[in-house]
Formats: C-alpha cells, sequence, structure tokens
C-alpha cells in the first residue's frame, strides 16, 4: 500500500513539473517527505519515523481506516480555493491518531520545519514559524452519521456538504441517524498554521467535526493560528474535552446544527473572532450541548477576540464554569436574552460596577465579576500554547 | 480577387470624373404578388435608342445616361409592364427608384403607367414576403428603416412585432429568452462578444449599412435547427443605393448617472478609452507558474517582495465625477458600375462606430435570502445582503468594411468586422451576513470591487452566389470564420471585516483581498453551400432546395486567482482603506503580506472544448393547389462535442478517484429535424398558417464544463453540469422541442394587419439553471435537465392607422404584439420532495411549475408618427415581460424570478435640409423610471431582492449629416 502511495506521488510530481510557464522561482528543496495524494480506500498506518505530505485534499474512504502512530508529523502543502490541502475523515471512514503526552501528533504546513525526531526529544514548537501565522494549508475535517439539524432540501436529518469542501466533492457530505456513530479516536492533536479558505466565508476549521457520533474519542486537541476558526462542530452527539485554541484567525469554539455533546476543560487564547460563536438548530430537531470549565484571554498587546460570548436566539446551550479575563471595551456577551441558553458560574474579570458594559442587555444571575479560572491547565501542558507560556494568567 | 481591389483603389479616385457627364437611375424589381425580387426584367427607356438593361441576380437595375427627364419601362413575361414617367437624371447623381413592382398580368391589365413625382403608397417588399412567406415571419427593410430614420439596427430592430431587445443585445421573440432565441448576421452564425449568448451586439450596426432584419418564428429546414422562439437575421448591405458617406454623433444624459461627483472608477490604463487594456492589468510575471514566490515556497524574501510589488496596488474605488453617454459613427458606401460588362457592379461599404457609456447605480442590493423551515413563518429571511454602488464605463468600438461584385448571374462578396469592447467597473458594498441563517457565520463587512471585461470580435464573411441552367439553379456558398476573445484581466476584491473592536481581514467572514484573471478565445469557422432549383408541382411554381452545412468551434478557457495572505498577524487596519494594504511597509519580508495561489497545477478552471456540426438538409416549397402553398423539409444535424479539463479532485493530484477528460465526447448527437409549414390564402389579403416542426437546444461550452467560475462581486458561483451530485448524474442532455403553430392573419394594402396564433411547444430535457442544495454558506448554480416541460401560447399582434378615427390622425398608427403563455415543467422527484418539506401552512404544492427562462406574458405596444413629407417620424413605445422563473430554488433557497420591467421609451426623428440629408433624433428612456429587478418568491412571502439596480431615465440627442 505505501509503496503504491509512494510511486503515485512519484508519477504525479513528474507531471506537475512539465506544465509551468517558465518561470524562474525555485522550488522546495527536496525534504524526503512521503507525499500523499490519493483518497486512503484500504487500512493504512502511517508510521512515526516519516513526515506525511497532504498534497491534496486526501479523503479516508468509507470503510478504510487510518491509523496514525504517536509522534508522526504530517505537513500540509500551500495552496488556497481548489488547490487548499486537508484530510478529511468521510462518513463511514475512520481516523486512529492516538498521540500521547510525550508523542503528540502534528498536523502543520510544509513550511514548518519541525520533524518527528524533534517530536521525539520533547520540541513540540515550530523551529521556525511563529504560533501567529495562518492560511499556510486546510485543516482536518471529521464527518460522521449521527444526527444534525439541519434544514435541507430533503428534509431535516438529511446530509450536508460540510463548509470547507467544494460542493463538487461529494466525501464532504456529513450526518444521519446513527447517534453512537464511531468515527475513531483522535488524541493528543496538535493542528497548526491551517484554515485556508475556498471563498469568502467558505474556508476550513483547525478541525471540523460534522455529525460525528459519540462513538468517536476526541481528546487533547490543540489547534494554533488556524485563518478560521479553531474547532466547529456541525451537529453530532461526539463528547470532547481538553481542547486549546490558540491565536486563530476566527472564532475560537463555533457550534452549529444542534451538536449533542460536551466540551469539557477549555482554554481559547486571544482569536480574531468570538472567542465562543454558539448557533441553534438549522432544521426542527432541537438539541444542545453543555460547555463547561473552561478560561479565555481575551486580548493580549496585539491580538483581540470580538464578542466573547456570540449565541442565537434559538441557541441550546448550558455554559457552565467559564472565566474571561483581559477584556477589552467592545467585547461582551452577546443576546443573553437567548430562551434556552443557560449562564452558570460565569466570571468576568472586570471591576463589578462595569460587569453591565460587557453584557449586552440585562445580566444574568449566573454571569458575575471575579477572577479565577476553571481549566485545568495541567492538561494542557504538552501544547504549544502552554510550553510558550500563552497561558499564563488564567 | 487583386482584380477587385485593383479596381476599387482606382474608383476611388476617379469614378468622380469617369460618371461626370451622366446621371443614373436605379431601382429593385419586385414581384408585387410575392414580394419576391425579379432577375431578368428588361428595362429600358423608349426615349433613348440602344439604352437597357436587364435586372440582376438581386432585382435591382442601374442605368447611366445623360441629364434629362425619362419615362422608363419595366417588363418581364407573365407581368404587366410598368411604365413609369418623369424620372429625373442630374448629372453626377443617382435617382434611387426604390422598389417597383410587377402587377400581375390579366386581361384587363397589361400596362400600369405611374409618375415618379407621384407619392406612392405601396407595402413594402418585405411586408408582401410576410404575406405570402410559408414560414411565420416579419422584418424591416432598409428603405422603411429610411423612412423611420432610426440609427442603428437594435432601434430598428425594436419594431418588428413581437421583438423584444434587452440591453440592446439580446433578442427575445415571444417571451422565450436566449437560450430558445438566435441571432445570425448574413445568415451565418456569429458569436455574441458574450460567447455564452446566442446574440450579437447588433447596436454597433448603423442602419444605413443595414440591408434587412428578419426574424422567424417559425422552423423550416434550411435554417439552423437550434432555435426554438425566433431566429433573427442581420442582413448587411453589399450595394448601397447611391453614394452615402455619412457621419453622426450622438450624446446621452442620464441626470441621476452623469456629472455626478459619486461616481465610482479606478486607475486603469491609457488605452481603456479605445476598449482595451494596455498592459496595466496584464497578470504579473511568474504568476501562472505552479510555485509562485511565498515565505514558504523556498523563494528569497526579495522575490516574494518583488513578486507582491508586481501587482497593481491600487485596491479601491474612487469617487470622480462622471461624464456623460457619446457616441460617433461614420459610414461610407457606393456601388460602381463598370464598363467593360452589361450589370456588372462593384460595391463597397465601410463604417466605424465609436460608443462610450458611463452608468452609475446608487443603490444596488445583491441579496440571499433563505425560508423558515417552520410551516407557519411565511416571510424570508436573509444570508446575505449587500447594498452599495456600482460605476460602469463601457466602451464600444466597431468597424466592418465589405466589398462585392456582381454580374447579372452571380455575385461575390467579402465583409470584415473588428468589434472591440472594453468595461470598467468599480463598486463599493456593505456586507452584511445573517449568523443566524443556515450555513452563515455572520459579519459585516465593506468590499471595494474593481473590473474591466475586454471583448473583441473579428469575423470574415466570404460569400459566393451563381444562377445556372436558364436561372433556375441558383448555388450559394459562404465561409464565415471569427475569431473572439474576451479576458477579465485583474479583477480585485479587497473587503474588510468590521468587528465590534476592529477592523481586519477575515477569511471567515468577508475573506481576504482576492485578485482573478479570466481568459477566454474561440474560434467559430461555419461553412455552407445551398442550392435552389425551380420547378414545377402540380403545374405550379415550385422550389426544391437542399444544402450542407459545417459548423466548427473551439474554445480556450482559464481561471487564475491569487489571495492575499498574512504570514503572521495582521496590521492593525486602524484606517480601512484598501489602497494601504499593498504599501510597501505592509510586503512581506517589511510587513507581513504575500499573495498565495488558487490554482492547482493542472487547473480545474481551465479547459479546452470543441464542437462540429454537419447538417443536411432538403426541402420542397409548392403549391398543391392555387390556395395553398406548402414547405415540407428534413434537415440532418450531426452534432459532438469534445471536453478536455478536469474536476477539483484529479487537480488536486487524486489521479485515481479525481475525473480528467483529454477531448473526450461529452456530447453526441444526431438528430433529423423535420418541418411543415402550410399557407393557405383564404382571400388575397387573408392567410391561414399552419405549422409543425421539430428544433433542438444545446447546451453550451460552459454548461459541459468542469469550470467554476465566480462572479466576485456578489459571490455566486456556477457550475459547470459534469460535476455529479447526489441528485444529478453530471450528463447533461440535449434538449428537443417539438413546435406546433396555427395562425390567422389580416392584411390590407398599407401594410395594416391583425393576427392571431396559438403555439405549442413540447420541450424534453430542458435545461434549467438549479440551486446546489447541498451547498449552504456559498450560493452556488448549476445547469441541469430538469423535468419535461410544455407550453401553450396565444400570440394577437396587429398594426391600425389611426385615420378611421380622424382624417387629423392619418400619420399614426398603432401597434402591439401581445403574447400570452402558460408553460409547466413535471418536477422530478427530488425538487417535488424538496418543495413538499418547506410546505408553508395553507400551501398545497403540486408536482409541476412553470418554465425558467419562459415568462408568461409578453406585451409590446407603442403609438408610432410619420410624416414623410415633414420627415418627421417618432412614437412611443411600451414592452413589459411578465415574472419569469430565473433560478429554480431547492427547499430551503427560493426560486428566483425576474420581475416585470416596464419599459416605456419615447424618440422622434427630424429630417433636415431639401434633400432631408440631415437627421436629428432625441429619445427618451425609462420613462417609468422602473427599477431592473429579480426577486426571491414563497409562498405568502413578500418580494426579496436577489438583484436590483436602477437604470434610471436617461435622454439622448443625436445628429447625422449625409453628403
Amino acid at each position: 500500500m505505501m509503496l503504491a502511495v509512494v510511486s503515485a506521488a512519484l508519477v504525479f510530481t513528474g507531471c506537475k513539473d512539465d506544465s509551468g510557464d517558465g518561470n524562474t522561482t525555485p522550488t522546495p528543496t527536496q525534504t524526503g517527505n512521503v507525499k500523499v495524494v490519493q483518497n486512503i480506500s484500504s487500512n493504512t498506518t502511517w508510521t512515526k519515523d516519516k513526515v506525511y505530505e497532504l498534497a491534496g485534499r486526501v479523503t479516508v474512504l468509507s470503510g478504510a481506516t487510518l491509523t496514525i502512530e504517536a509522534g508522526t508529523v504530517i505537513k500540509g502543502q500551500a495552496g488556497t480555493g481548489a488547490n487548499a490541502t486537508a484530510l478529511l475523515i468521510a462518513r463511514g471512514g475512520k481516523i486512529m491518531a492516538e498521540g500521547t503526552e510525550s508523542l503528540p501528533i502534528i498536523f502543520t504546513s510544509v513550511a514548518d520545519e519541525i520533524t518527528p525526531a524533534d517530536v521525539a526529544a520533547g520540541n513540540f514548537a515550530s523551529p521556525n514559524l511563529d504560533p501567529d501565522i495562518n492560511g499556510l494549508w486546510g485543516g482536518v475535517i471529521i464527518l460522521g452519521k449521527a444526527p444534525i439539524s439541519a434544514s435541507n432540501s430533503s428534509g431535516d436529518i438529511s446530509e450536508v456538504q460540510i463548509e470547507g469542501i467544494p460542493t463538487s466533492d461529494p466525501n464532504g457530505l456529513y450526518g444521519g441517524s446513527d447517534p453512537a456513530d464511531n468515527s475513531g479516536v483522535f488524541k493528543y492533536v496538535s493542528i497548526r498554521h491551517g484554515g485556508t479558505n475556498i471563498g469568502s466565508g467558505n474556508e476550513i476549521n483547525g478541525l471540523t467535526l460534522g455529525g460525528v457520533g459519540s462513538g468517536t474519542t476526541i481528546e487533547n486537541i490543540e489547534i494554533v493560528a488556524n485563518q478560521d476558526d479553531g474547532v466547529e462542530w456541525f451537529g453530532g452527539t461526539v463528547n470532547v474535552k481538553n481542547v486549546v485554541v490558540w491565536n486563530c484567525n476566527d472564532d475560537g469554539i463555533d457550534t452549529d446544527q444542534a451538536w449533542a455533546g460536551t466540551l469539557d476543560n477549555v482554554v481559547v487564547i486571544t482569536v480574531a473572532g468570538h472567542s465562543f460563536e454558539l448557533d441553534g438548530p438549522e432544521g426542527s430537531a432541537k438539541a444542545g450541548h453543555t460547555i463547561k470549565n473552561g478560561s479565555i484571554i481575551c486580548s493580549t498587546a496585539d491580538r483581540q477576540c470580538e464578542d466573547i460570548i456570540n449565541v442565537d436566539d434559538n441557541s441550546i446551550v448550558n455554559l457552565e464554569n467559564l472565566y474571561f479575563t483581559a477584556l477589552k471595551d467592545g467585547q461582551k456577551i452577546n443576546r443573553v436574552t437567548a430562551a434556552e441558553v443557560t449562564f452558570t458560574g460565569i466570571k468576568i474579570n472586570v471591576p463589578a460596577a462595569d460587569l453591565a458594559n460587557y453584557v449586552n442587555g440585562a445580566v444574568p444571575a449566573g454571569v458575575t465579576a471575579g477572577t479565577g479560572g476553571f481549566a485545568t491547565l495541567s492538561a494542557f501542558n504538552w501544547t504549544w500554547a502552554s510550553k510558550a507560556g500563552a497561558m499564563s494568567g488564567i | 480577387m487583386k482584380q477587385y481591389i485593383l479596381s476599387l483603389a482606382l474608383i476611388f479616385t476617379i469614378s468622380v470624373n469617369l460618371f461626370a457627364q451622366n446621371g443614373t437611375i436605379r431601382g429593385i424589381v419586385i414581384d408585387d404578388e410575392t414580394g419576391e425580387t425579379i432577375m431578368g426584367a428588361s428595362i429600358f427607356l423608349p426615349q433613348v435608342e440602344g439604352v437597357g438593361t436587364i435586372s440582376d441576380l438581386d432585382g435591382s437595375f442601374s442605368l447611366s445616361v445623360k441629364p434629362g427627364k425619362y419615362t422608363l419601362n419595366i417588363s418581364f413575361t407573365g407581368l404587366s409592364t410598368l411604365t413609369m414617367t418623369d424620372v429625373a437624371v442630374v448629372a453626377g447623381e443617382t435617382n434611387v427608384l426604390g422598389e417597383l413592382r410587377l402587377k400581375e398580368s390579366s386581361d384587363v391589365l397589361v400596362e400600369v403607367v405611374v409618375s415618379a413625382t407621384a407619392k406612392r403608397n405601396t407595402e413594402s417588399a418585405i411586408l408582401t414576403l410576410k404575406r405570402k412567406s410559408a414560414v411565420v415571419m416579419d422584418g424591416i427593410s432598409s428603405s422603411l428603416i429610411r423612412e423611420i430614420g432610426d440609427n442603428n439596427a437594435v432601434e430598428a430592430a425594436k419594431r418588428i412585432t413581437g421583438v423584444t431587445v434587452e440591453g440592446g443585445k439580446y433578442v427575445y421573440v415571444r417571451g422565450l429568452g436566449d437560450r430558445y432565441s438566435k441571432t445570425t448576421l448574413n445568415d451565418m452564425e456569429i458569436p455574441g462578444l458574450d460567447p455564452d449568448k446566442n446574440s450579437i451586439q447588433m447596436d454597433l450596426f448603423p442602419t444605413s449599412l443595414v440591408d434587412n432584419i428578419t426574424v422567424v418564428k417559425t422552423f423550416s429546414a434550411d435554417k439552423p435547427a437550434d432555435f426554438s422562439g425566433g431566429l433573427l437575421n442581420l442582413e448587411i448591405k453589399s450595394f448601397p443605393d447611391k453614394k452615402v458617406f455619412e457621419y453622426s454623433a450622438g450624446i446621452g444624459i442620464n441626470p441621476s448617472m452623469h456629472f455626478n461627483n459619486d461616481y465610482l472608477t479606478y486607475q486603469g490604463g491609457g488605452l481603456d478609452f479605445l476598449g482595451f487594456d494596455n498592459g496595466t492589468r496584464a497578470l504579473p510575471e511568474g504568476a501562472s507558474g505552479s510555485n509562485i514566490p511565498t515565505p514558504i515556497s523556498g523563494a528569497s524574501p526579495d522575490q516574494v517582495n518583488a513578486f507582491v510589488n508586481s501587482f497593481d496596488p491600487n485596491l479601491g474605488a474612487q469617487q470622480k465625477m462622471s461624464f456623460m453617454d457619446f457616441s460617433f459613427n461614420v459610414s461610407m458606401g457606393n456601388q460602381i458600375d463598370l464598363k467593360n460588362k452589361i450589370n456588372s457592379k462593384l460595391g463597397y461599404v465601410f463604417s466605424l462606430a465609436y460608443k462610450n457609456e458611463t452608468r452609475y447605480y446608487d443603490d444596488v442590493i445583491y441579496g440571499e435570502y433563505q425560508r423558515y423551515q417552520d410551516p407557519e413563518r411565511y416571510d424570508l429571511r436573509y444570508a446575505t445582503v449587500q447594498n452599495g454602488q456600482l460605476g460602469e464605463n463601457g466602451v464600444l468600438v466597431g468597424a466592418m468594411a465589405g466589398v462585392a461584385y456582381k454580374t447579372t448571374r452571380s455575385k461575390h462578396r467579402l465583409n470584415l468586422i473588428h468589434l472591440q469592447s472594453g468595461e470598467k467597473k468599480a463598486g463599493q458594498f456593505w456586507i452584511d451576513n445573517d449568523g443566524e441563517a443556515v450555513g452563515q457565520s455572520g459579519y459585516i463587512g465593506f468590499s471595494n470591487n474593481l473590473e474591466y471585461n475586454q471583448r473583441s470580435l473579428t469575423n470574415l464573411l466570404l460569400n459566393g452566389s451563381y444562377y445556372l441552367n436558364d436561372d433556375k439553379l441558383e448555388i450559394d456558398w459562404r465561409i464565415a470564420p471569427t475569431y473572439s476573445n474576451g479576458t477579465d484581466p485583474d479583477i480585485r476584491r479587497t473587503a474588510f471585516t468590521y468587528t465590534a473592536v476592529d477592523t481586519n481581514f477575515n477569511a471567515g467572514a468577508a475573506g481576504n483581498p482576492t485578485r482573478i484573471w479570466r481568459n477566454l478565445s474561440e474560434v467559430n469557422l461555419p461553412v455552407k453551400v445551398d442550392f435552389t432549383r425551380k420547378a414545377t408541382l402540380f403545374n405550379r411554381d415550385a422550389e426544391w432546395k437542399a444544402g450542407v452545412s459545417n459548423i466548427y468551434k473551439m474554445r480556450d478557457y482559464r481561471i487564475l486567482s491569487y489571495d492575499v495572505q498574512f504570514f503572521g498577524n495582521q496590521p492593525n487596519w486602524a484606517e480601512p482603506d484598501p489602497d494601504i494594504v499593498l504599501d510597501p511597509e505592509q510586503i512581506y519580508p517589511n510587513g507581513r503580506i504575500y499573495y498565495s495561489s488558487g490554482n492547482a497545477d493542472p487547473n480545474p478552471n481551465e479547459y479546452q472544448s470543441s464542437s462540429n456540426n454537419t447538417a443536411l438538409y432538403v426541402s420542397g416549397e409548392f403549391k398543391p393547389n392555387t390556395l395553398l402553398k406548402a414547405v415540407v423539409g428534413l434537415r440532418a444535424e450531426n452534432f459532438t462535442q469534445w471536453h478536455t479539463g478536469r474536476d477539483q479532485r484529479y487537480a488536486s493530484g487524486d489521479v485515481v478517484n479525481g475525473r480528467s477528460l483529454d477531448n473526450e465526447v461529452v456530447l453526441e448527437s444526431f438528430n433529423l429535424f423535420p418541418s411543415v409549414n402550410l399557407i393557405y390564402s383564404v382571400t388575397r389579403l387573408q392567410n391561414l398558417r399552419a405549422s409543425y416542426s421539430r428544433t433542438i437546444a444545446r447546451p453550451s461550452f460552459k454548461e459541459l464544463s468542469f469550470a467554476q467560475i465566480l462572479d466576485p462581486i456578489t459571490n455566486r458561483i456556477f457550475n459547470g453540469s459534469l460535476f455529479t451530485y447526489s441528485d444529478w448524474d453530471g450528463k447533461l442532455q440535449v434538449t428537443n422541442i417539438d413546435n406546433l403553430d396555427l395562425r390567422w392573419e389580416l392584411f390590407n394594402e398599407d401594410g395594416e394587419m391583425v393576427s392571431v396564433s396559438a403555439f405549442y411547444k413540447n420541450f424534453t430535457n430542458p435545461i434549467e439553471l438549479v440551486r446546489i442544495p447541498e451547498q449552504q454558506t456559498s450560493t452556488e448554480y448549476q445547469p441541469r435537465n430538469v423535468g419535461n416541460g410544455q407550453l401553450y401560447g396565444l400570440e394577437l399582434e396587429f398594426r391600425k392607422d389611426l385615420d378611421f378615427i380622424s382624417e387629423k390622425l392619418k400619420n399614426f398608427n398603432l401597434s402591439g404584439n401581445f403574447t400570452f403563455v402558460e408553460s409547466f415543467i413535471d418536477m422530478t422527484d427530488l425538487e417535488f420532495n424538496s418543495r413538499v418539506n418547506f410546505e408553508k401552512k395553507g400551501q398545497t404544492i403540486v408536482n409541476r411549475r412553470s418554465m425558467a427562462g419562459q415568462s408568461p406574458y409578453v406585451l409590446n405596444g407603442g403609438i408610432a408618427y410619420k410624416d414623410e413629407e415633414k420627415g418627421i417620424s417618432g412614437g412611443l413605445f411600451y414592452n413589459v415581460k411578465g415574472p419569469t422563473l430565473q433560478i429554480v430554488g431547492v427547499g430551503l433557497f427560493p426560486d428566483i424570478y425576474t420581475i416585470p420591467f416596464h419599459s416605456l421609451n419615447f424618440n422622434m426623428n427630424k429630417k433636415l435640409g431639401k434633400e432631408q440629408g440631415t437627421g436629428l433624433s432625441i429619445g427618451i428612456s425609462n420613462l417609468l423610471m422602473d427599477r431592473v429587478e429579480s426577486m426571491f418568491r414563497s409562498y405568502e412571502a413578500g418580494d426579496q431582492p436577489f438583484n436590483s439596480i436602477a437604470p434610471g431615465m436617461s435622454f439622448s440627442i443625436g445628429i447625422s449629416h449625409k453628403i
């Protein structure tokens, strides 16, 4: 299998070179990376002794499992629009990416000089890219058959095309009727420098979860400098824990289409969009989610988020024990009037007298001024954000 | 050929001297009964011994005689002789007698005598042809155009009943849109400046060089089979009646658009005023390569910097006072009688037209709306609404030159046309995206859009026709290659996202700054030969026709796009000015900006398509009895279309699952097109007609491709049909159409008429533009075959002089064409189910709806005034099309309808000078100040805008002078 992938890659690069326009721009030096250009249709393992280079939108097809060993480095080639690179787990496909605290799996750009040896040596930070460089490749998209609340042509629970994948690719469909659907395991994974756009308003999140079922394990995830959102859920039932989103250029945590699960222990650091963008159901199927135990840094010297929490009128969310700090004027909890959004133990680090300035509407009982984070930071010791000191103050 | 050119050159210099002592008489001999021209009629001057001629293959004759007053005798076997008295000849001048009609000979009528100075009141030949032709046709001839005084072919074509010309270009006949209508030039296919439309840019042809414009509404075998609504043909004059040198100029003022300080434009190139880019917008060197310099491409920082610097840093629209519309036109032409041979004539025409038009829309709306799923929630909610201003400046240059040579029985012509147009657009829009709408993230943005669209077309016509075998056989061949090119160099869109706390570029919201280059080139090569043989059948005149034609087309298309990216944090855009984005301090490595490529290699947005259509036909026109005429024919067309292109999967490297076509056949169809046209003369001036035909509509190159074409302003995406979806197999089929027409018509000698038609059309596999339901974030469409369609129509047409009310109104006439159409499509199950899922309370969804592109009614009406003696003509004309389904909505996404545009226009022409050689014209368009709009429509919901612009009212003044 591996041989086939490599040889196909060679054929492909061979084709590539003869169709330029004679420009003299230098090409990257040979890296020895394993180029992956084709969809994965049978069980495949990526091992930690190599760097895997995504040369396009690589899809793990239904029925196939992609196993990624702890400590493996995966790099996406550059490109935007139709040219964007991404790893897509289609409905019925499975990802078994089980990193560990000492050997995480790193998804990054080909421009990143990080090697499996660096990872093995405990150096998880990029040796050459700053943690605010985004849009160098796409991202990771996991799609499942769990219910979504989408209103589409064929009714409520039908499939929908995931954001970021052109509609011409049928592998981008997600949603179904199996709440216990299992898309595999995704643990100790750091996704960096991605989020390239397809068109305006249509780009790739660091980690996109479309209709992912509760049989799936997703925990200990770090998203660094994604051009779009950090993690976005489109329906589904998966529970997720220990997530840090750092320096993303749109929202930190984004939920849509009635995701019915829990996010436990979350850190969001200076995203450029809303720290939490929590939308309601789009179809008639109603379900809600819980986000609890989080610490959020709303600004640094050169970055700040928009709303600290933004919900829709029809959102269904329980927000518990979230701490927001480093606020600036204009940053607010938006639409606290939404009937099915509950605020419990929401703490904002501003003087009590000024609290009303940070809430759009009457301050709900569960929102108070105060200090002290809720996230369990020890769970994030392995992350680049933690090692870079970005979590200080929470 | 060399000889012709040589003699042409000579004639330019010596013709005046050569013929100065003589004057010329010219005319065209017409069969009064049929309206057809008569070849071989004898023309002689009884007063002058030995001077005479015969009419040539166009029925025209030319006599050169000494100055004086003459009597002219025109005769032809079986017809009564026409004697025309008082024909004045002045030295060096040409007396154009126009159409001279020979009536049927009978015992009481052997000779008709008329005076050349008397006012003649006969219908023009084209009206007779219309009355007698077996196919349903209509038209306007050069003599009528001359009387009315229209300036260009569009103005003239609008006077043909049942024809709507939109935007000066797009022809609608009976409310059937561009897909089912077609225009030809000199009977040959010519791509429009917009190659995806079946229309030619008619406003570039000055009427002084138009011989006639005809519209046929029923198919006959000698016509191309791919029309169903109407076929409009524009015939260019080869032999002007007399020496003409005409120049004209016009201005147009729209008070809301012109001399407006808010007008938006941008710094273009120095040759924009001539309709082409001087290289200012050229793709930077190296940008089309597969590995452009970026901070991570391996290029040095200096190389990245130089590369970004090679792009034009101007990204913002600027306000500048707009100028008015203006135009110039020069045309000349003549025919010269060559001495060597009888009826040997050389004709030449030349014209140069220039138009400069400026539009400013200060209230443009582009909307995307959705339904609520709640069955009791009827209103529509917006996903995105863009509101802003758009400035457009269009330049159009048209040059035409033609030379022709004929003898009595042969004619050759060569005609060369070049059209060039450039349109510069600059717009600014507020973008409001509602995060609560399905698939939307919610943001406020402000965009600056700069575009330039350049098109050119070069067409060469070579044509020869001959009469052989005692004039019983006519052979006509034509070759008309066209090269056309259309580019959109450097489309720029720069949209800041506005948040509560700052302003930035957000790829997940209003997007990063982007620029696009598009390029299209196309070659068309139509060739045809027609044979017409006069014969006798049932002891009456008959005519057999046969012909063969071939059309080869080839297109190259490519889109390249580039996005601004930041290598690290964005700067704080305290002043959201698009023109500082590419300031030197922002560009990598000084700043963080670089360009990334949106172009895979190979490029999925690049294709080569070609098609070949070989046609063969036979038809016969005969009279089974004295009152019934029939045209029966059969045409066969063998059509093949090839495509070279690939989908995104393949382009991004997946050569196994991706699809790539390498000059593969994507459409192959061999079809037979039978046609029967019958005309029964109830009386001489009253007809009953019936016709049946089978025609076809084929997908265009763009429709049968993998292209995904983004409209940079609206962000809407067109998808080629080759992409498959769960409910679409990617196999776009041709549309077969059965047409049935019945018509009653009554004429009188003054050109008044009334007619009633009923028609029926059956469409197998019609193609419509469908919203792709899976894509919720961006708005994407795809042409697809939908269920079969049918339509029933009723058409009422009349033209009536108003002298029956009062003698004072004798110069007024009223004309109108009202078409009512009931069309329906049987929905696919998918479409039906999707509609049922969004059925509102109180609504009953049925599995039928009207056809896309078919208007339920078209009303054309006008009151015209014409006083030939005073040289005044004018009129008030109204036109409206009913609400027409434009894009088929699915489920969440409502249908989009084109909303009726009530167009009321006034024009008036006055001829001045003793020869009436100077013309003055004024016009007012859009008197009702209506808006041009498309709307989302849903059950019990208020209409919401898809597109909305206000063209305002405009005033034009033109002056022309003929020497």
